[in-house]
């Protein structure tokens, strides 16, 4: 249970096989290599890294053009959106159907089509943008009413087209007059710029030329057929032709969106193969023997075996050997049962255990549940929950994440519950039941209460750590580093009770002296990790400072208390608004409704973050600062995380 | 003179009153913190609208201080009475000052703590809880505040 025993494995494989070899592998599943070029050993004996072979280029060229069409297309494939879409989820498939579906698919002429349809598209922008540009420079010139297809090859006369400021013309009309055949045309102003059309005879077109330059023109040659307007008309018809044509190739597009599924498939099928492919980089060879190494579970070893055998049709070497307890690179996979693993989320968050740790999700998730139920502390909000979950666990189709965190909640409704029950407390009041504690009296029975759940969630930490700490054999350790806390923390509380409840006096004597002995043992052997006597007392003197660490701890419970009540307070402060517009009428009762929906929705999903938050931030410093250390590397499975689907 | 016999005879009820006001003001605390988060928010929301959710509860968690706060302040509502003694009332108003500072301050740190934990959910969003989590250990301190407030409200009863 908990972290899976692995089995190292080392292999020998001809080259040849190593594509059938590595494709099974990933059938199988639970296999985790180790990157053997970092083994200077081995690369010293004369083995060679395993180069990526070329085929990877080849892979990684069809998943950019799936990518392409998919980019492509997705935006025009309708899903199921909201409820229905998340009731119908994400196709799943096997490994081996997938690999069946997607070598059905040929994708190619999809992908073809689909580029040269693209190729149109940027066609008709590109002529589009073209048309546009001139478009707008002959808006300007609307007033112009010649044909400018001749414009310029006038027999006797010389044409000038083009833009000067706006403040020159007063000075140009006034030099134009020296000119004797010239004509002038303003045929827009606007605020900078005048549009000008001259002309003049050839022989005065030089003289006519530098009185415009002087004044800052700017030449604009006009090209086209007819009018300016009549040149606006056509470029309008055909930019209309354009969208139009546009539109029917963008319809041809969406035809093509019917593929988005197989595209789907087939994408995932080729990260999968990418994969495999990209494996390769963690083996050695020589010339024609590859050397692969890796983890797999213990319990697996024998499918692993039969699948060697199967897919080495020559001789190999395959060497297994169970993975060693202290072994730092041993990769970490959980497994846990249906309660727990929905709790190995927490675990994950944190940190993976190392090997020879034990696996903190069993035994962190009775203290969740209790303490979330606690926090949240509604019948009603759990009710709300369990129900919730259960129609989403029964009903819509969830990936396996999505299953695990669906009934983590699912479990936590029911502690909600019964914690709501105890409080007495329903939506906030809104149904008065009868409970065992009444949290806006007896807050201090709940303070007391959460003290003492914090009090058995750090002893059951402390006692993890004895296990740990015997299961290694150091018995020594087990006594200094818990033993003697144990009897300093007992020893103290007990003592202070004392002070408080009347209890013999034989109690608080045997309380001190408990006290003083751990202490004192905590004083004269938890520092003995420092060098010199005097060193180690005063780092024993430090330890015993730590203390203080578990007064900080135990306030911290008080948030079971404080979450509990702030939850329940907000709901029946809600209840108390509801209350008063119940009085004012029709129109209130109708706000009422909205305001008590709204409001106690709002309020559990608050409540909920809270408690889900609040409770991590007790496991994690509280409950794991006092025996978890973690640093695992995760064991990768020999699959691509899938985007589209739900892999088996 | 007048007004001494004012304060004595009518005292009660309006320092209450002020203690509404006090516990009030962890709202001013929320409402700056809720804010900046939003900001750092939307600009994730332009390149990723999808993150729009989880987003929601990062800019969520600086909220809770001013409900803190407003029970506290329906708690002392509760509480008051047109006759009540000015030594009461005054004992309300001290009340309700931990959940109304420490409020305050805090939602403004929890605000900033959870703005920073919006570029995890940007650039990390696997990893995006940890900025909740971060977020939540300022939390704390606020929680004890209110702890103390409604110990100190529910302690009496006059």
């Amino acid at each position: 249970m908990a972290i899976v025993k692995m089995s190292k494995f080392s292999l020998f494989a001809f080259d040849s096989e190593m594509e059938d070899l590595l494709h099974e592998l990933q059938k199988f599943e639970y296999v985790h290599f180790v990157n053997l070029e970092e083994e200077e050993e081995l690369i010293e004996e004369g083995l060679e890294a395993v180069s990526v072979p070329e085929s990877i280029v080849e892979v990684n060229e069809e998943i950019s053009k799936v990518r392409y069409g998919l980019d492509l297309l997705s935006q025009y494939y309708e899903r199921s959106t909201g409820i229905k879409g998340m009731i119908e989820g994400k196709t799943t498939l096997a490994f081996e159907e997938l690999e069946k579906k997607a070598l059905e698919f040929d994708y190619h002429p999809v992908y073809d089509k689909l580029r040269s349809l693209a190729g149109e598209i940027s066609k008709y922008d590109e002529e589009a943008g073209r048309l546009n540009t001139r478009k707008e420079e002959l808006k300007n010139w609307q007033g112009l009413e010649y044909p400018l297809k001749d414009l310029y090859s006038l027999k006797q006369a010389q044409v000038f087209t083009g833009i000067l400021p706006a403040k020159m013309k007063d000075k140009l009309e006034e030099e134009l007059l020296e000119l004797e055949y010239v004509y002038f045309e303003v045929v827009k102003e606007d605020n900078k710029n005048l549009y000008i059309f001259a002309l003049t005879s050839k022989d005065e077109g030089e003289k006519l030329n530098e009185i415009l330059r002087i004044n800052a023109f700017s030449n604009i040659v006009l090209e086209g057929e007819g009018t300016p307007k009549e040149e606006l008309n056509t470029i309008e018809e055909r930019l209309k032709a354009l969208k139009a044509e546009k539109e029917k190739t963008i319809e041809k597009v969406k035809e093509l969106a019917v593929y988005v599924p197989e595209l789907e498939v087939l994408y995932e099928y080729l990260m999968n193969k990418k994969l495999r492919v990209a494996a390769n980089e963690n083996f050695l060879k020589t010339e024609k023997v590859n050397v692969i190494e890796g983890y797999v579970p213990t319990e697996k070893v024998d499918e692993f075996t039969k699948i060697i055998q199967k897919t080495q049709k020559n001789a190999y070497y395959l060497e297994v050997h169970d993975a060693e307890e202290d072994d730092p690179n041993v990769p970490i996979l959980l497994k846990n049962s249906k309660f727990a693993e929905t709790f190995e989320s927490l675990t994950h968050m944190y940190a993976l255990p190392k090997y020879n740790e034990i696996d903190p999700t069993p035994l962190l998730a009775p203290f969740y549940l209790t303490f979330f139920g606690m926090m949240v502390a509604d019948a009603g909000y759990g009710l709300i929950m369990v129900i919730g979950c259960f129609i989403a666990l029964k009903v819509a189709n969830l990936s396996e994440s999505q299953e695990k965190f669906i009934r983590f909640f699912y479990y936590l409704g029911y502690s909600t519950i019964v914690w709501g029950l105890i409080y007495g407390s329903v939506l906030g009041g809104l149904i008065p039941i009868p409970g065992l504690i009444d949290p806006a009296t007896e807050y201090q029975r709940l303070l007391i209460m959460s003290i003492v759940f914090g009090l058995i969630h750090l002893y059951f930490a402390l006692g993890i750590k004895v296990y740990m700490l015997i299961k290694d054999g150091q018995y020594l350790d087990a006594l200094f580093d818990v033993g003697f806390w144990y009897m300093a923390l007992s020893g103290g509380i007990v003592f202070l009770l004392t002070m408080v409840v009347p209890l013999p006096a034989i109690v608080k004597t045997i309380s001190k002296v408990v006290l003083i002995i751990g202490a004192a043992g905590i004083v004269l052997t938890n520092g003995r990790s420092a060098q010199s006597t005097p060193g180690k007392l005063v780092a024993g003197l430090y330890e015993l400072y730590g203390i203080s660490g578990y007064v900080g701890d135990f306030v911290s419970y008080s948030r079971l208390m404080a979450l509990g009540l702030s939850g329940g307070f907000i709901a029946s402060s809600i209840n108390m608004i509801v209350d008063m517009l119940f009085d004012a009428g029709v129109v209130g009762i109708v706000g009422g409704i909205v305001v008590f929906v709204g409001g106690q929705l709002f309020n559990i999903f608050l409540s909920l973050l809270g408690a889900y938050v609040h409770t991590i931030r007790l496991t994690y410093v509280e409950f794991f600062g006092k025996f978890y250390e973690g640093g695992g590397k995760a064991f990768n499975i020999f699959r691509s995380k899938p985007k589209y689907i739900n892999l088996k | 003179m007048a007004f001494s016999e004012l304060l004595v005879n009518h005292g009660g009820v309006v320092f209450a009153a002020f203690g509404v006001a006090v516990a009030m003001l962890s709202g001013i605390g929320s409402a700056i913190g809720v804010g900046i988060v939003g900001q750092a928010a939307s600009g994730l929301i332009i390149e990723e609208p999808e993150k729009f959710g989880r987003s929601l509860v990062l800019q969520l968690l600086p909220g809770t201080q001013g409900l803190y706060g407003f029970v506290i302040s329906l708690l002392v509502l509760g509480k008051m009475t047109l006759d009540m003694s000015l030594a009461n009332g005054l004992y309300l108003l001290f009340a309700c000052m931990p959940v109304g500072i420490v409020g305050w301050f805090s939602a403004i740190a929890q605000g900033k703590t959870a703005a920073a934990g919006i570029s995890i959910l940007a650039k990390n969003e696997e990893h995006s809880t940890k900025g909740i989590i971060y977020a939540v250990m300022v939390e704390t301190y606020a929680l004890l505040a209110f702890v103390m407030s409604l110990i100190l409200v529910n302690a009496i009863s006059f």
